[in-house]
């Protein structure tokens, strides 16, 4: 016998599905709710944590939030945490390590999708996929063992004299080096978003491949390029493990030459965590504090700017 | 009549596949050529032979010859970049870039080193009025010109092209993606264009061709069937595939 499609089509069955949707609708609901709360968890721990120090009735001593704002000492030995300078000095090498690696990662974006002959493309990507994949703490090593070598050399040089090379320009380029592929990923999926329409009504203007390419290409895919370089600056400011490594955490500043040691809120909260209590402990939780307004402030100013540049879509 | 484009015996060949067949045809200067044909028969790839589009295709191969006034646009020390500055070509899809309407128009002069701002303002506007953009944008001439609808956003793509003072505007179904309210705009002003330009279209509508054009070419499975003056080809047609085509009984 003949069977139709409609025999199998019961009102039941309709039911029956609606129900299932309402139960994954759920099941994503309750998704969303564990992985929004973790965040607002993290952050009134650290925020209760955090503020301990400045409240009146603090058991080791109550300290000055303006004195802690916006010092320009961090003396563990003396009681004295001052966090003023470790904040620009967090922004100088997060800032300087972005002004490094955008251009040459929108250059490598550039060159791998739209220059490089298409046997290199796949092993090119993936050799970026694999730079973003390498933990922090090797890149650590790396900058300890290679980084400051080359800064001490290049110091030498000029007849400066540097802590073994741990310095604020080993910082920069330690963060340049980690934040350039997650820079030109991004960049990589924006340009190969643009239209080719796009490409093709430029050429066909006269323009040479060049032009097309800064000028339709870097400026169609904008928007994701800013994205990236959001993306890269937030791990520069985030990046503890490796920064502490070469940082060198020096005890006042802030620090404008490129080769005297820094101090960066992350290095600053991870330096001999395990083995201290009592207030050098607790004003950790007020560093990360700081940092998270830091990082906070930063993206909301990038996103201004990137609105303002952004595409005129 | 003056000759703008003359075919001399092309062929075309994507990897073994032969595209386009021992193609021969005049186009005449200041007038409008209509190429019209079923899907696939390579008529808009013989609109991007005219200006070297193809080049850009992987194992594309072109032979033999194509004269834009006299001079052989396949010739080793044609200049690709500089043909194209002469040879305009507007897309199926509107394809304006993410920039503003003023530097859409601004582009093509600024990529050839223009940089005064008295003479790209006047090309601005210049090109805005004749493709009959300019009442309708002159206000906004800094504001985005992804916000226009997609008929002024054809105009502009039109203008864009003019900026450039060609010699020829390709149009590769300019208004495919159109209303009928925009296509009868840009028909409107392709019959202004003709007087300064010779205009090459592409185009899927029997109607539009016989609006619009002055002579038409018929193309089958990549060969030329039959060319002549658009009224001939629409009373007259010699070849009965040409007759099948246009009277819908294929295609």
């Amino acid at each position: 016998m003949e069977e139709n499609l409609r025999d199998w089509i019961k009102p039941g069955q309709a039911i029956r599905k609606q129900k299932t949707d309402r139960a994954v609708r759920t099941l994503f609901f309750l998704a969303a709710l564990i992985s929004g709360s973790c965040i607002v968890l993290i952050t009134f721990f650290i925020l209760m944590k955090g503020i301990q120090p400045f409240l009146p009735n603090y058991a080791y001593g109550t300290v000055s939030l303006k004195d802690f704002l916006f010092g320009t000492l961090w003396r563990q030995d003396q009681g004295v945490y001052g966090v003023g300078f470790i904040v620009i000095n967090t922004l100088i090498s997060a800032f300087g390590a972005l002004l490094l690696a955008f251009p040459i990662s929108v250059l490598t974006a550039l060159f791998i999708v739209k220059i490089a002959p298409k046997p290199i493309k796949p092993f090119m990507k993936t050799v970026v996929e694999l730079l973003a994949s390498i933990p922090s703490v090797v890149y650590g090593v790396f900058a300890a063992g290679v980084i400051t070598t080359l800064v001490k050399t290049l110091a030498a040089y000029s007849g400066i004299s540097t802590a073994g090379g741990s310095s604020l320009l080993a910082v920069i380029l330690l963060l340049a080096i980690m934040i350039f592929p997650t820079i030109t990923s991004l960049s990589i999926t924006a340009i190969e978003a643009v239209d080719r329409d796009l490409e093709l009504g430029s050429l066909a203007l006269g323009a040479t491949a060049t032009q097309t390419h800064f000028k339709v290409v870097l400026t169609s895919a904008k928007s994701g390029i800013f994205a990236g370089a959001i993306l890269g600056i937030g791990r520069a400011f985030g990046e503890a493990t490796a920064v502490a490594m070469v940082a060198g955490n020096k005890l006042f500043g802030p620090t404008f030459n490129l080769f005297d040691i820094t101090r960066t809120l992350t290095s600053t909260m991870l330096a001999g965590l395990k083995e201290t209590t009592g207030l050098d402990y607790d004003i950790r939780f007020s560093v990360g504090l700081v940092l998270m307004a830091v990082i906070l402030i930063s993206n909301l100013v990038l996103n201004l700017i990137k609105k303002k540049v952004g595409n005129m879509n | 009549m003056e000759t703008c484009f003359e075919v001399k015996d092309l062929n075309l060949y994507y990897g073994e596949n032969q595209a386009l067949k021992h193609l021969n045809l005049t186009i005449g200067r200041n007038r409008v050529m209509a190429l019209i044909g079923p899907s696939g028969c390579g008529k808009s790839t013989f609109l991007r032979c005219l200006n070297r589009m193809n080049d850009l295709i992987e194992n594309c191969r072109i032979t033999g010859e194509i004269h834009l006034l006299e001079q052989n646009i396949y010739d080793q020390k044609m200049n690709v970049v500089q043909l194209r500055t002469k040879v305009g070509m507007v897309f199926q899809k509107p394809n304006p870039f993410p920039m503003s309407i003023y530097d859409n128009i601004a582009y093509g002069p600024r990529c050839q080193g223009v940089k005064e701002k008295k003479l790209l303002n006047q090309i601005v506007e210049r090109s805005l009025k004749s493709a009959a953009l300019y009442e309708e944008v002159k206000d906004r001439l800094h504001d985005s010109a992804m916000a226009l609808s997609g008929g002024q956003q054809q105009r502009l793509c039109i203008a864009r092209a003019i900026a450039m003072e060609p010699e020829v505007i390709l149009m590769d179904e300019p208004t495919s993606a159109l209303d009928p309210i925009a296509t009868a705009k840009i028909e409107e002003l392709i019959e202004q264009l003709k007087k300064t330009y010779t205009i090459v279209i592409v185009t899927h509508s029997m109607q539009q061709a016989s609006r619009v054009s002055d002579d038409t070419a018929f193309f089958l499975l990549g060969e030329i069937v039959e060319t002549d003056k658009t009224l001939t080809i629409f009373s007259k047609p010699k070849d009965k595939r040409t007759e099948d085509y246009i009277s819908g009984r294929f295609g």
